[in-house]
């Protein structure tokens, strides 16, 4: 019972502490900023509300024009079909898209963090959609993220092993510096993303922000309000929020002009292998 | 080389970015995992002889010319311009590839690195650095088509004088033994210029009482070794227009895997079947049409599957079923069917010569051949055959290499 009221104690005083802080921030938001603090204030401002349609645009655009450019190129001119045959062709390309059989066969280490991080990237996009107004993955009112800061975890690390991988012969020899710096953006951006949802699920006073006030921040980007989120998104962490947009949105850009177009191009590619790709084996497996 | 000889092959490139190229071209992550599918690596371990390795140095070029990174930041991607030192490059990767498609079995996008390898040919033969050898003997080979007229007679001839040593293997053998471009026949048989490609099948074909004609081309595709797929289809379409005059049902390649999957899968559809010789043989095993006498070998059998017959022809069954019916020791080799090791010998090393080469990088097929501890490896390709044969000897084996139809031939009950 005891220990049951210093929580509660503890949690008024972070309640009490919080919006102290609140009303110190909104205060100092309707202070007039200049010089320097005024060009740091309009960056945050770029990165928080225009950029993020952007470079969204910009990946959407980008990943229609790469597809258009690929498939309405001729087709193979003759089968690319591997030995033996699948019974069913789709199904099977559509098994080792999402399961890799050939890595777990192959690098059974490699495919277990694989597996765990593209089924936590689809937890983490979850997580995300989570924020929108009206979009209520978990409890309403939850302070959590979807996976409660696990998710973070099961992205972080694998991204780690696949650096430390990536360094070592004879990977290494054949990456790009494209491989390496797409890695570290991916990890700085997870990193910060942590540090909000670890904060929020793993202290007892939470991040500085909590997902209500991602929450908010996201309804003024769906409503198109224009609205400066440093009035939703209180506190000194507020630079924090803005890196990890801004790396995001070097990712949205960035995407559809890297490798991590496999995104959109795993499955296509593997039905080449499985159904031969010709006009005459697509017309054959369409009955 | 000079601006526009680039021109000329990046306009070359461009030509080959079919859907398939530009998906194999942009979906690599580099993860590295096919590095360990490659008979060359895996005798030769330096990154160059990864299949990733190979493949890149084509993409690099793409992307310089083909790609948004490339344009705004060429550096990302490390890029290769078109010019003298990539083209060693490009050499080197596309002639250090058999085209084995071993690495597809491995890729989880399913990557087929011969085909992007047949873009680092056509670049070659662009810019007149291709192996001239190759050149010669597929020119040599579509002139001798062209000219089939002048010298059908001696070559009816000629094989007509094989009726002792077919009849030998079968005596009961019709007159003639041979006929050559006969009309009214189901089958027509395409072999190769040797006789030993010749004399087995006719025996296996007679004794099954098969309607069948010997072509006047030969089955061979220095076109598709080459990588020139211009004539490589000047050479399959020839046997295509001879099979449709005969009006036969089949035709049966030669034990050739190259040439069974030019003809079968790289040139189009054809108004009749292709089959390799040895799904024929397993045919007249079922219908039983031959029979054949078991266990006549000394000690064990093992197969090599033929990686142009086997992972990407599809003929994987047949072998074992004929096999089966010459013994009963016959092993596996492991790893075996789809997953089979190359010989190293194919994509037109072979027929180059190259024999350092090819011994250095098939050390791991000799390791596994040299496992299985079989007193006869048997196979259904030349390449291979020549390519086994010549790591029987170079790393001491002690095995006796045979063809496939060589051993059913031997072993026909008369």
């Amino acid at each position: 019972m005891a220990a049951h009221g210093a929580v509660e104690a503890v949690s008024a005083a972070s309640a009490a502490a919080g919006a102290a802080a609140a009303d110190a921030t909104t205060a100092a938001s309707q202070v007039v900023h200049t010089g320097f603090a005024l060009v740091v204030d309009r960056i945050d401002y770029a990165i928080m509300v225009p950029l993020v349609y952007l470079s969204i645009l910009a990946l959407l655009v980008g990943v229609i024009w790469r597809l258009v450019v690929i498939f309405r190129s001729p087709p193979p001119p003759y089968s690319l079909r591997l030995y033996p045959a699948a019974r069913r062709p789709r199904l099977a390309a559509f098994g080792e898209t999402f399961t890799m059989p050939q890595v777990r066969r192959h690098r059974p280490v490699f495919w277990v963090f694989l597996m765990i991080y593209h089924v936590a990237f689809i937890l983490l996009f979850l997580g995300h959609l989570d924020i929108l107004p009206g979009v209520n993955l978990m409890p309403a009112g939850s302070r959590h993220m979807l996976g409660a800061g696990a998710v973070g975890v099961a992205v972080t690390l694998p991204v780690l092993y696949f650096l430390v991988r990536r360094l070592r012969s004879p990977v290494r020899e054949f990456s790009t510096p494209a491989d390496f710096l797409l890695l570290l953006l991916l990890l700085f951006l997870f990193l910060f993303g942590d540090m909000m949802s670890w904060g929020n699920s793993w202290s007892p006073h939470g991040f500085v922000m909590t997902k209500a006030d991602f929450r908010r921040y996201f309804d003024g980007l769906a409503r198109l309000t224009l609205a400066d989120p440093r009035a939703v998104l209180h506190g000194s962490h507020y630079h924090f929020v803005v890196i990890h947009v801004f790396l995001a949105e070097l990712f949205f850009v960035v995407l559809p002009f890297s490798k991590i177009m496999h995104t959109f191009l795993s499955l296509p590619v593997n039905l080449l292998r499985r159904t031969g790709g010709t006009v005459a084996e697509r017309r054959r497996l369409h009955g | 080389m000079d601006e526009a000889t680039s021109l000329r092959l990046k306009k070359l490139f461009e030509s080959r970015l079919h859907s398939a190229m530009r998906l194999y071209l942009d979906t690599c992550a580099r993860c590295g995992v096919c590095v360990d599918a490659c008979h060359v690596y895996a005798s030769i371990p330096q990154a160059r002889y990864t299949a990733v390795g190979r493949a890149e140095v084509v993409r690099r070029v793409f992307k310089k010319y083909f790609s948004m990174e490339g344009r705004i930041a060429p550096w990302l991607g490390e890029v290769l311009p078109m010019d003298d030192a990539t083209m060693d490059q490009v050499y080197d990767a596309a002639w250090s590839c058999t085209g084995c498609r071993r690495c597809m079995t491995y890729c989880p996008f399913g990557i087929d690195t011969q085909l992007i390898m047949s873009i680092a040919k056509a670049l070659l033969i662009g810019a007149d650095k291709e192996p001239k050898l190759l050149t010669m003997l597929t020119d040599m080979s579509i002139a001798k088509g062209e000219g089939v007229e002048e010298t059908r007679e001696s070559f009816t001839q000629a094989v007509q004088d094989l009726a002792p040593e077919i009849k030998a293997l079968w005596p009961h053998s019709p007159d003639p033994v041979v006929t050559v471009d006969a009309p009214g026949a189901d089958v027509l048989y395409v072999a190769l210029a040797g006789k030993h490609s010749m004399i087995p099948a006719a025996a296996i074909m007679n004794a099954a009482g098969e309607k069948w004609t010997l072509s006047t081309f030969e089955a061979v595709n220095f076109g598709m070794f080459l990588g020139d797929s211009r004539k490589g289809q000047a050479i399959a379409t020839r046997i295509h227009e001879e099979a449709i005059r005969l009006n036969v049902k089949e035709v049966a390649i030669v034990e050739c895997g190259t040439a069974f999957r030019a003809m079968k899968y790289m040139t189009g559809s054809h108004p009749f079947r292709v089959v390799a010789f040895v799904e024929l043989i397993s045919r007249y095993l079922r219908e039983g049409r031959i029979q054949l006498r078991r266990d006549t070998l000394p000690g064990s059998v093992t197969y090599h599957d033929p990686c142009q017959i086997g992972r990407n022809g599809g003929v994987l069954e047949e072998p074992r079923h004929v096999i089966r019916a010459l013994t009963s020791d016959f092993v596996e080799l492991a790893p075996n069917r789809g997953d089979n090791w190359c010989c190293g010998g194919g994509g037109g090393l072979v027929a180059l010569g190259e024999k350092d080469f090819r011994m250095k990088s098939a050390r791991v097929k000799a390791d596994q051949v040299r496992a299985s501890h079989a007193a006869v490896l048997t196979t259904a390709c030349e390449n291979c055959h020549t390519q086994l044969t010549d790591l029987n000897e170079h790393y001491g084996l002690g095995m006796k290499v045979e063809f496939l139809s060589k051993l059913v031939a031997d072993a026909l009950v008369k």
